[in-house]
């Protein structure tokens, strides 16, 4: 009870001073909070930026495209690297060097491939949701016990109903966390795609309004954004919860 | 009341309670003991019988809520590194540090100066047979020569008492066997008092001048059996074998009650 | 007294095998390196040959001739812009470092601390930092202060987050082992804990670099006049794909040769852990 208090004491106590201070210094750019649920009822009721369902939309259908490009590449590698041990061997260390590289210098040359449309935000959405489900699906396999693989061998199981029986079990947390991640970060792709340059989608709305000063519309916009990456990451919880259910 | 004067720990009615989610549990309840100096006194008894809560408490890392502790003639109000060294289940070594820094650890603490900290450390290496592994790191050691490390590092503060909670409770077998050989000479040359925990039978009648039987929890003492053998001890002799069957009589008893009360917790 | 004859089998030592088996493992890596090399050089050969035979628009997708030679014209104005960028970055990551493990060390210690702040930061960690971006160049204008903030906040997260739950994890044994020896309060954490969390300050060091690039990239390709992030964006927007596959190359390169330094020295700074 009294760490909820004490939360609730900083919260209010930072708005407070947010909101002197920003009134102080420079209410346009400094956005003081008593500025943000005028400026968020009017996103949503559709008055400052009309189009933004549409806009919505389109990120919304990129992420998803994204996303299931991610998972189909990422579980094909994983499990490719994985379970043939000399492809593992030879590619695994290569991809974990690419790994090393901060996933935004490939976005110019994809831009530059595909332009400022859909498909270059869906392209590096890709690329950042691929590495995290890759990598789970090693460590998934990495982390399955050798001891219950024997046993399944000892009681005459083939190669897919160990695959089935014990293997994905096992590593049913470890790639569920992955393919978590793996949202959360195909949405982050999709979202600095469209902020560093496209011609629609919210992050290109974000864009508008910043080149406009329109701070305050600026904010309401990252709120609404921000709505859709929790909404996101708590439709993926549900899922892992649902999985993990299933598989006990 | 007159206290012999060779009595170096005295627990006096001590008790203690643990709050857990399942409510209040009593781990020692009204536990004396007195224990004179130059001793291996063994604490044995089935789980959850205290014996660790009392071995934490002479240690002073566990206050009792009722009941004292004296040392020396001196109440117990916190780890005395000047008097008491432990010896922990889990070797408890510092990954980080060699061998000889891990044995000089509790005299680093105290800050006694680097030159001689080093000196004792490395002397103590020979007896502990572990000279040749000076600057190794725990990860290259095995679990026996770990736990000599740690014995090694209560030996270096050269404390009269010596407390060992299940110390080659982790080991196998034969290790544990050549363990107990090994630290039963240590004890014999240094003369340390010492008070020693385990599950072991073979441990508490092959080592001990005194074992302590604890009953199931709540944690009292059951019964005490002094043994004053020579050493080392002829564990198949007839003294020995009649000495076990009563120690295991008394033990066993205790295991099954307190296995009764697992199975009912557990369901 | 002497030994025991079992004390001396220790581990690792005089197995007379030892020198055969440390051979056949490097005959193992050298066959997987050599796979490697060959995969990278036929995809090259590939590449080179789709590019020359028109499989693959020109335009689009430089033949790796043709980036090589691109990078020979722009190779020195492309170091240039890098070295910009590497001192924000270098700049941001001090920042960074310093702040993450400080606050790191402060949340994991202080328990209460911890639990009434623990939303906040897991709240903040969870929001993508690229939504703050604009905001921060509007307040910091165009020049190097934005690329700076911004990298030391992509980075300061994950720092802070690894050192705390290092600091909440050490081992409680050794705690214990050290109190009942005496250790006071300053002592238990100069002696246990910082040497403890060595590994994961390390860590967390090793993943911040990455973090302070990406973060100085994206303000420079955002809204920046320098650095290697504004060249890409030029390139890009120009069409020279030539250009631009060869300076990207060169801070992959650049990116991969830090984060290897950083992994040679946090095997040689933490050998203990094994």
């Amino acid at each position: 009870m009294r760490v909820l208090a004490a939360r609730v004491v900083i919260v209010v106590a930072l708005l407070v001073v947010w909101e002197l201070a920003a009134r102080a210094w420079n209410p346009l750019l400094a956005v003081p909070p008593s500025v943000v649920p005028p400026a968020l009822i009017d996103l949503l009721m559709l008055r400052s930026y009309p189009d933004l369902p549409r806009h919505l939309l389109v990120t919304v259908r990129e992420i998803a495209v994204a996303y299931a490009l991610a998972v189909a590449a990422g579980l094909g590698c994983g499990f490719a690297l994985g379970l043939y041990r000399t492809l593992g061997r030879v590619y695994a260390p290569i991809l974990a060097a690419l790994y090393a590289v901060p996933a935004v210098v490939w976005y110019p040359s994809l831009m530059l491939f595909f332009g400022l449309d859909s498909a270059s935000k869906i392209a590096f959405g890709f690329l950042l949701g691929f590495f995290p489900i890759t990598l789970a699906v090693l460590a998934g396999i990495r982390q399955v016990s050798g001891g219950l693989l024997t046993v399944a061998r000892a009681f005459g199981a083939g190669p897919v109903t160990t695959f089935r029986l014990v293997m994905v079990p096992s590593m049913l947390f470890t790639l569920v966390g992955g393919l978590r991640a793996g949202l959360a970060l195909t949405v982050i792709g999709v979202i600095v795609g469209e902020v560093l340059g496209s011609k629609a989608g919210v992050g290109a709305l974000i864009n508008h309004a910043y080149g406009l000063l329109r701070t305050t519309d600026y904010v309401a916009l990252v709120l609404v954004t921000l709505a859709l990456v929790v909404t996101s990451d708590a439709l993926a919880s549900v899922v892992e919860r649902r999985a993990r259910r299933w598989a006990e | 009341m007159t206290v012999p004067s060779s009595t170096l720990i005295l627990v006096e009615d001590v008790s203690k309670r643990y709050l857990t989610s399942s409510g209040p549990v009593s781990a020692l309840d009204d536990v004396s003991l007195r224990v004179d100096a130059g001793e291996f006194c063994t604490l044995i008894g089935p789980s959850g019988c205290g014996k660790s809560t009392l071995l934490g408490m002479i240690g002073g890392l566990v206050t009792p809520d009722r009941g004292r502790i004296l040392i020396d003639d001196r109440p117990v109000s916190g780890p005395d590194p000047r008097r008491v060294a432990p010896v922990f289940q889990d070797a408890g070594l510092f990954p980080w540090r060699t061998t000889v820094e891990n044995v000089e650890f509790g005299l680093e603490l105290q800050g006694v100066s680097r030159e001689r900290r080093r000196q004792v450390a490395t002397e103590l290496l020979g007896p502990l047979g572990l000279s040749a592994f000076a600057a190794k790191y725990p990860r290259e050691l095995s679990g026996g020569m770990r736990q000599r490390v740690a014995i090694g590092r209560a030996l270096a503060l050269d404390t009269k008492i010596l407390l060992m909670d299940e110390p080659f409770g982790a080991l196998d077998e034969q290790t544990r066997v050549l363990m107990g050989e090994w630290l039963l000479d240590i004890w014999r040359r240094t003369r340390k008092t010492v008070i020693f925990v385990t599950h072991s039978l073979h441990e508490a009648l092959a080592l001990s001048t005194r074992v302590v039987v604890m009953t199931a929890r709540p944690g009292r003492i059951k019964s005490i059996l002094p043994l004053s053998l020579p050493y080392p001890r002829e564990m198949e002799s007839p003294e020995l074998v009649t000495l076990r069957a009563k120690l295991w009589g008394e033990i066993r008893e205790e295991s099954l009650r307190a296995m009764g009360e697992q199975a009912r917790t557990a369901s | 007294m002497p030994s025991p004859a079992w004390s001396s089998a220790g581990r690792g030592g005089g197995r007379n095998d030892g020198a055969a088996r440390a051979q056949r493992r490097l005959v193992k890596r050298a066959r997987i390196v050599g796979l490697q090399l060959v995969s990278i050089l036929v995809a090259l050969v590939a590449w080179e040959v789709a590019a020359r035979g028109g499989w693959v628009d020109p335009l689009f997708v430089p033949a790796p001739s043709a980036v090589a030679a691109a990078f020979g014209r722009i190779g020195a104005a492309a170091l240039r812009a890098l070295g910009d960028t590497l001192v924000k970055a270098g700049i941001a990551y001090g920042i960074a470092v310093v702040l993450g493990v400080g606050a790191g060390l402060a949340l994991g210690s202080a328990r209460r601390l911890r639990d009434v702040l623990n939303p906040f930061v897991i709240g903040v960690y969870g929001i993508p930092k690229i939504l703050v971006l604009p905001w921060i160049v509007l307040l910091l204008g165009f020049g190097a202060a934005p690329a700076i903030v911004y990298g030391t906040i992509q980075a300061f997260f994950p720092i802070l987050l690894i050192v705390m739950g290092s600091v909440r994890d050490v081992d409680a044994t050794l705690l214990t082992v050290a109190r009942s020896y005496g250790a006071r309060p300053w002592q238990l954490y100069w002696k246990v804990i910082l040497p403890a969390i060595v590994p994961a300050v390390l860590a967390g060091m090793r993943l911040g670099i990455v973090f302070c690039l990406l973060g100085v990239l994206i303000v420079e390709m955002f809204a920046g006049v320098r650095g290697m992030g504004y060249v890409m964006g030029s390139l890009a927007n120009g069409f020279r794909a030539a250009e631009l596959f060869a300076v990207t190359g060169l801070v992959s390169a650049a990116s991969i040769a830090i984060v290897l330094t950083l992994d040679v020295l946090n095997d040689r700074l933490a050998h203990w852990r094994g």
